[in-house]
């Protein structure tokens, strides 16, 4: 809301030492956030009224004319190539030395041997390019007198407040709203009301025929007409055209700016028809039906439902009641007879339409925060009064109303416990007095509780707490004392969720991991990005029905996503080092990707890594190449922190490595994969050797806790094996076979651990052959072993291994 | 002449001028040999003692162990020097670069906006708050409903929503989770509620996905003061010191009354009218507020005849950003590690 301070004097007298920067700052804690303060002609400076001498041709330039100025102090020579003017007419002049709003000063310019002092003005050149037509002059009313100083003249050193008025505070959007409301904030000012806002005499039948006003839909709480005759269109007085600008309108045809006019002065919307465009002399506010449609005045077909509102006329739609009116009735050049429609109608009709149909027309964002209803006479007669003024009507024409049942404002009562529990004050006359301030009327009470009356302009004021408010939007928030909370309610507790996160997050910061976060939508393509099948169920992922852009257009079903763009990124940025990044979060799947599911989706927290040699791998530890082995060390690390332990299964992705990929086990459920990326997407990223994982990370909140055992006090013996395997036989696969070997003869008691110290293949091993070596370690709880004892077991493992056909070297 | 035979001082100073001369392990052995072996110079002395009277035997025995400890004792010194120099000249040999780059040399880094959340967690969890979490897709209900925003409520304009087909929506802010706890655990409650949420908003200050946290505390007779004092709390243990901050009135339909809190410019303190971070005005807005709406409390099933409260809604990736230093709201969620890793 832009708040001319110029026309807000024809609303409140405020004491003269309150400076505008006060006046925004007391509204700005008050809850009307002033973003701004604009001084539109701050920078003008020298620029005054001056009359026409003379026009004379430019003596060799064909399309320019030379101009004799008085000022009335002085008379001065200005070449122009404007030809909207003519001797005797008033314009704006800016002799060398002045200065333009845009901070442009003036000086003598020479055109083919005329010196031009200065230059005359344009409505442009002022900032108000939209008062006029910006291609010719300026040409001021002919009551202006030379030498009177710009700044001082049709508003034009106005200063606005842009004011940031909050939804429930519909009553701000209008000068008279924010003049009760300064008002309220301060008692000592006067309220007055502007010279239009008088009544005015009228009492005349129509002297054009106009059968009913008729308001079946009860969201229409008011309607009514004012009826304005021999009027004659033409552009409105220069001081009404600036305020519209200053005020954020753009000046129209005198009879459309009065409505804005009068919206902008009183917060009433008000609509102008030619009467003799309307299909039939009748009006009715009526529901619209499902499937109607309407041409409104952007040229829009708009599809309606019956919760919407129509203004209709011999049955055809004018207008969407408080939204936009339609293309047929508007005012044209030629329009004499016009009807003023001033109504009231439900916020909630008004915020439902203009929300659906995505209309936020300066009539509906006021209707949906509610318009005083006990507005639409006054606002009616005043534009009357307008009408009059800048047009010329005939308007002594008794208004045409109907009305339904408006709901009138309830008694709110206010209690000096509640008062002061909330802000710690609980002079209750003090709040009265503050109350009266804002028009809020004391009804009865006593010092304990009272009971007062909202005015018919604050809807928002319901209940106590709104009440309160008012007294501590008054008094300011910054002097209460600050207390804290007393005793718990219960033990403050992280909770296992957030609890899990830092876990994971230290650790893997502290493994060398940069901790990203992404955006948690996905592109239209990334399933062919990432090759993953159609049936998957990262394939489908929940779509958003009103995405901003194909790059966001549904959620993420997985992480890898979001860690690739972040290598991406990384990359682009310059970035040649390894890299080692983690992004925790949570992913969005349909339950058991059932496309039709209603109202229910899992939002699984996932934790996926990615490390990367980096583009320039050369490094003086030569044998530190990250690999799989190095992220799935960090991997397993991490989830056995936590007391699980993690199998790695061969496994299969498919945007991962076919050779090198493992699902991760843990309790015999699969909770994640770790893998090399897939080299069809290395080769397009450019890149080599990345390795990523994804894991579940629900198992990961509990913490798996195992009692901690004494350790054996007596000597281990251990022994190695040899074993030659297939290159495919898993390392894990051996150890099973080993443990159930010596499992099988009841020797499992006394394994203590068994290590793989060598893989080794080439020289000396078959093709496709593997050599394992182990490391065993035996140790008893009960005594110490005897170098035969284990050479006996050892001697049958191997046996064993044998029979089970293995080669032991 | 058993002073002849037994020349203790002789050998002694034999001993010791052999030792001197002993600069590896070869050579200290050979002196051991020389001296304490089958034939050296002590066993000779100790197998002459049986040929003294044995009036003079005593004497002389004692001398001669003496000499036998003296010499051991001195070939133990002298091989621990010597392994001691051997040692010395085998490390100087083994000397490396110190100052080259470390192994695994990676640095991990936390990421500004989840270390800023982890933060206040804690400071909160101080203040006896608990973390309850909700789901970020969200229904209508819970996101505006029972907020007291209705569907054709103007306050829906305030939070441009995401929806998905089915009609639920990607939460617009953290306050729905007040709604689910008070319904979970009922009164009296203090609970904070981090995560990430979503708008349809994307410009140099608007990111679509953001990160909040929200606050609520419902009791008897809550005032704002223990409002009040509870941020002061938070902001002063956050930003690590005192800072002056302010309170404006303001309007959320899920607060009444409601307020915004700004702090002082954590950049120059409202010393630079240039300021980049606060554009000169010297405060910075970090927080929404409010007593909980008595239709919210009962939204809760809590009675609000009985119970009140207060909730705040604070930007964590605001509050990272101030006290990270951060100006570029974009930096935060491409996941470019070069940033990540120049700040701390």
């Amino acid at each position: 809301m832009y708040v001319s301070l110029e026309l807000l004097k024809n609303f409140i007298e405020l004491e003269p030492e309150i400076t505008p920067e006060d006046l925004a700052e007391r509204l700005t804690f008050s809850g009307s956030e002033v973003e701004s303060i604009i001084k539109p002609a701050e920078k003008l400076s020298g620029v005054v009224a001056a009359r026409i001498d003379s026009i004379e041709k430019h003596p060799t330039e064909n399309n320019l004319s030379v101009v004799n100025l008085n000022t009335g102090t002085g008379e001065y020579t200005c070449v122009t190539a404007a030809k909207n003017i003519k001797k005797g007419d008033m314009i704006f002049y800016a002799r060398a030395g002045s200065i333009l709003p845009n901070g442009q000063e003036l000086g003598i310019k020479e055109f083919g041997g005329v010196q031009s002092n200065g230059m005359m003005l344009s409505a442009a050149e002022l900032n108000l390019a939209d008062i006029d037509d910006p291609t010719g002059l300026l040409i001021l009313p002919s009551s202006a007198r030379p030498g009177d100083d710009a700044k001082n003249l049709y508003h034009i050193g106005d200063i606005i407040l842009d004011v940031s008025i909050t939804p429930n505070r519909g009553d701000l959007l209008s000068l008279l709203g924010m003049a009760r409301e300064i008002k309220g904030l301060y008692p000592k000012a006067v309220l007055k009301m502007p010279e239009w806002l008088r009544p005015v005499k009228q009492d005349r039948e129509w002297s054009e025929k106009f059968n009913s006003i008729s308001i079946p839909d009860n969201g229409c709480y008011a309607y009514r007409l004012g009826l304005a005759t021999n009027a004659v269109m033409k552009s409105s007085p220069l001081t009404a055209k600036i305020d519209l600008v200053h005020m954020g309108m753009r000046p129209i045809v005198n009879a459309v700016d009065v409505t804005n006019y009068i919206m902008l002065m009183l917060g009433q919307p008000l609509h102008a028809f030619d009467l003799n465009t309307l299909p039939e002399r009748e009006i009715t506010v009526r529901a619209a039906h499902d499937g109607e449609t309407m041409l409104t005045l952007d040229g829009k077909e708009r599809l309606l439902t019956q919760k919407d509102m129509l203004i209709t006329s011999g049955g055809q739609a004018v207008a969407i009641a408080g939204v936009m009116g339609g293309e047929l009735t508007g005012i044209n050049d030629d329009t004499k007879t016009i009807v003023i429609e001033s109504a009231s109608f439900s916020p909630v009709r008004v915020g439902h339409t203009s929300r659906r149909l995505g209309i936020n027309s300066e009539a509906a964002f006021r209707f949906s925060r509610t318009v005083d209803p006990a507005l639409s006479k006054t606002a009616l007669m005043a534009a009357s009064v307008l009408m009059r003024d800048w047009c010329g009507a005939e308007i002594n024409y008794r208004p045409m109303s109907a009305e339904n049942n408006i709901a009138e404002p309830e008694p709110v009562k206010l209690t000096r416990k509640k008062l002061s529990v909330y802000l710690s004050f609980d002079n209750m006359n003090a709040a009265a007095k503050i109350l009266e301030g804002f028009g809020i009327k004391y009804l009865s009470g006593n010092n304990d509780e009272m009971r007062f009356m909202p005015p018919t302009w604050r809807p928002d004021i319901k209940i106590e707490e709104d009440l309160i408010e008012e007294i501590g939007r008054f008094n300011g928030y910054n002097d209460a004392p600050n207390k804290l909370p007393g005793e718990l309610p219960r033990r403050a507790d992280i909770g296992a969720e957030m609890s899990c996160a830092g876990f994971i997050r230290n650790t893997l910061i502290s493994r060398g991991y940069s901790e990203i976060v992404t955006y948690s939508f996905l592109p239209e393509d990334f399933s062919e990005k990432l090759l993953l099948d159609k049936n998957d169920i990262r394939s489908n992922p929940i779509m958003i029905a009103n995405p901003i852009s194909r790059d966001q257009i549904s959620m993420r079903t997985t992480l890898v996503y979001g860690l690739l763009s972040a290598l991406k990124n990384t990359l682009a940025s310059g970035w040649r080092e390894p890299v080692r990044i983690f992004e925790q979060g949570r992913i969005f799947l349909k339950p058991d990707n059932d496309l039709s599911a209603p109202n229910s989706h899992f939002e699984p927290n996932h934790l996926a890594g990615l490390i990367f040699n980096g583009t320039d791998n050369r490094s003086i530890w030569n044998d530190r190449a990250q690999d799989f082995y190095d992220i799935k060390s960090d991997l397993s690390a991490l989830i056995k922190l936590r007391g699980y332990n993690p199998e790695f299964k061969a496994g299969h992705e498919n945007f991962t490595h076919s050779g090198q990929t493992a699902f991760i086990i843990v309790d015999g459920v699969k909770v994640g994969f770790v893998a090399r990326l897939k080299l069809a997407l290395e080769q397009e990223l450019n890149v080599e050797g990345v390795y990523i994982f994804e894991i579940d990370t629900e198992f990961l909140k509990d913490i798996k806790k195992r009692p901690f055992a004494p350790v054996s006090q007596f000597p281990a013996s251990t022994r190695d094996i040899s074993i030659l395997v297939e290159r495919d036989k898993n390392s894990e696969q051996v150890i099973d076979d080993i443990k159930t070997s010596l499992a099988e003869d009841g020797n499992n008691k006394i394994l203590d651990s068994i290590r793989l110290f060598d893989v080794y293949s080439g020289k000396g091993i078959p093709e496709n052959s593997r050599s394992l070596a182990f490391t065993i370690t035996y140790r008893s709880r009960e005594s110490t072993l005897k170098d035969n004892e284990v050479d006996l077991i050892h001697m049958a493992l191997r046996e064993k291994l044998k029979f089970k056909g293995y080669t032991i070297r | 002449m058993p002073d002849d035979l037994i020349n203790i001082a002789g050998v002694k100073e034999d001993f010791k001028n052999s030792l001197a001369s002993a600069k590896t392990f070869n050579e200290l052995d050979e002196v051991r040999v020389k001296f304490t072996g089958k034939k050296g110079a002590l066993t000779l002395l100790l197998r002459s003692l049986g040929k003294l009277a044995p009036e003079e035997r005593k004497e002389t025995g004692q001398k001669l162990n003496l000499l036998r400890d003296e010499i051991e004792h001195d070939l133990t010194t002298a091989a621990t020097k010597i392994r001691a120099a051997e040692n010395e000249k085998l490390e100087l040999d083994s000397r490396i670069d110190v100052t080259l780059t470390p192994k695994n040399d990676f640095n991990g880094a936390f990421h500004p906006v989840m270390q800023t959340m982890h933060e206040i967690m804690n400071i909160m969890q101080g203040l006896g708050y608990s973390v309850a979490l909700g789901p970020e897709i969200e229904e209508d209900f819970y996101n505006f409903e029972c907020l007291n925003i209705p569907k054709w409520h103007p306050a829906r304009d305030m939070q441009d929503t995401f929806y998905l087909p089915d009609g639920k929506l990607l939460r617009t802010h953290t306050s729905p989770v007040q709604v689910h706890s008070m319904l979970e655990f009922g009164a009296p409650l203090r609970i904070i509620c981090p995560g990430k949420v979503f708008r349809r908003d994307n410009d140099t200050t608007h990111s679509p996905m953001f990160n909040q946290m929200e606050g609520l505390l419902i009791d008897r007779d809550v005032s704002f003061s223990v409002l009040k004092g509870t941020m002061a709390e938070m902001l002063n243990a956050f930003f690590g010191r005192s800072l002056k901050y302010r309170f404006r009135a303001s309007y959320f339909p899920f607060t009444e009354p409601s307020m915004e809190l700004d702090i002082e410019c954590v950049k120059c303190s409202g010393h630079d009218e240039n300021c980049r971070v606060c554009h000169g005005t010297g405060w910075l807005e970090v927080a929404g507020m409010g007593m909980v709406h008595p239709e919210v409390i009962k939204a809760g099933k809590i009675d609000p005849e009985i119970y009140n409260g207060f909730a705040f809604g604070i930007g964590l990736d605001r509050m990272a950003m101030l006290k990270y230093g951060i100006n570029d709201l974009r930096l935060l969620f491409n996941g470019d590690i070069s940033f990540l890793q120049s700040g701390f």
